[in-house]
């Protein structure tokens, strides 16, 4: 089993035991998904105290439904980044504001990401960037924005100043790319 | 609603689990997913693929203050404000311990002399001391086992302070059970009369948090000698 695959069962295995109660499972799972999930909501909001808003939410959430997680319908860990996505969504939807810190892949294709970072990477989170780094920039970028942004057609288009229809066009053509590269 | 077109599906549940469809539209989307098998199926590789995008990111280190929310929010625990650390019972221990620290420490302590010193006492047991803590006038630290203790393999004692309520305790590491241990001042940090100390039951290799997560096995206060 490589290590994505053993991380994706700890996370399983630790959502399966805080649905039986465990308080111990429960605070093992926060200590190795909170940075994460921390970083990724600062990203969409740019804001600290709303980020550990939305991460306390989530994790309050799971630990009042973790009886609901069915692991033949997926990961632990796209069980938890999906809640957080969808809270920071209403929670953006609901404010009305948009702010974030820049993208990840900002500087892609260079400089590239150096091969201890690469190699730190699980095998399908490598996928993803090769991947990701396939793509031209003028559609990665938008995908990038939805993802870490949370940002609609009409939102992207606005902030780069580009027509809506355009934009959508080009969200498309590189979600197609993706899901050739990733065969999905 | 829906398309027919097989790649126009494909590439609707690709948006959608981006987060593009809001509203009316993300609604009709998802009871579709919950409806068609194969539709779902996909959904749920593309969220399995976008975790990675998330890994891509630095970790941030959460402040302790989060954990402590989550864990009020759940019921797991109370505010460190009204825990251990302040309870009655506590108190009532640790007023009681002073007693018993000065009745422990005439005589033998005298060499070389410390300048403050502590009784450490199971909550609520005032009359059994369980560790005895030293503060030598150069400000190290000794701590003497007065019991035995024996935990589970996976579980770590940790020895804590608090100096000052409002910035919370502070580690002074992982202290095995039976055995004494003595902390140089450059770590203790100063003493003062008063100042609280406490091993908490935790985690293997401490708590996962900046606090104690785990059950009060002793406490006790600073008593200038």
């Amino acid at each position: 089993m490589d290590d994505d695959q053993q991380h994706l069962e700890q996370g399983n295995a630790l959502m399966l035991a805080c649905a039986g109660g465990d308080r111990d499972a429960f605070q093992r799972l926060y200590s190795i998904e909170a940075p994460r999930m921390l970083a990724l909501a600062r990203r969409f909001t740019g804001e600290q105290a709303a980020a550990e808003d939305a991460v306390q939410d989530t994790f309050v959430q799971v630990w009042r439904n973790a009886h609901r997680f069915r692991r033949e319908r997926g990961s632990a860990r796209a069980w938890l980044y999906s809640l957080l996505r969808y809270r920071l969504i209403n929670q953006q939807r609901r404010g009305g504001q948009i702010g974030h810190q820049g993208l990840p892949g900002d500087d892609w294709p260079d400089p590239a990401p150096s091969p201890e970072q690469c190699s730190l990477l699980a095998d399908r989170d490598r996928r993803l960037l090769d991947c990701l780094r396939g793509l031209r920039g003028e559609r990665r970028r938008p995908i990038l924005m939805a993802f870490y942004h949370g940002l609609t057609y009409e939102q992207i288009a606005e902030a780069l100043a580009v027509p809506a229809g355009t934009i959508k066009s080009r969200v498309r053509s590189g979600l197609k790319g993706l899901q050739e590269c990733l065969r999905l | 609603m829906i398309p027919q077109d097989h790649e126009e599906r494909r590439l609707l549940i690709a948006e959608y689990v981006l987060g593009l469809h809001r509203g009316e539209r993300a609604a009709e989307i998802k009871r579709w997913l919950a409806e068609d098998d194969e539709a779902g199926r996909l959904a749920r590789r593309w969220r399995e693929h976008w975790v990675g995008a998330a890994d891509l990111l630095p970790p941030a280190r959460p402040p302790a203050r989060l954990w402590r929310r989550v864990a009020w929010e759940t019921g797991l625990a109370r505010p460190w404000w009204r825990s251990g650390w302040a309870s009655v019972a506590v108190w009532r221990t640790v007023s009681a311990a002073l007693l018993v620290a000065v009745v422990l420490l005439v005589g033998p302590l005298r060499q070389p002399a410390p300048v403050y010193t502590a009784v450490l006492q199971a909550p609520g047991e005032s009359a059994r001391p369980g560790w005895r803590i030293t503060v030598s006038d150069a400000g190290d630290l000794r701590l003497t086992p007065l019991v035995k203790g024996q935990y589970a393999a996976d579980r770590s004692v940790q020895f804590w302070t608090l100096a000052e309520a409002d910035k919370g305790p502070r580690s002074l590491g992982l202290v095995e059970p039976g055995r004494s241990l003595v902390i140089p001042a450059s770590r203790v940090g100063g003493v003062e009369s008063g100042q609280l100390f406490e091993l908490t039951l935790e985690p293997e290799g401490g708590s996962p948090e900046d606090r104690p997560t785990g059950p009060v096995l002793f406490i006790g206060r600073a008593v200038a000698l």
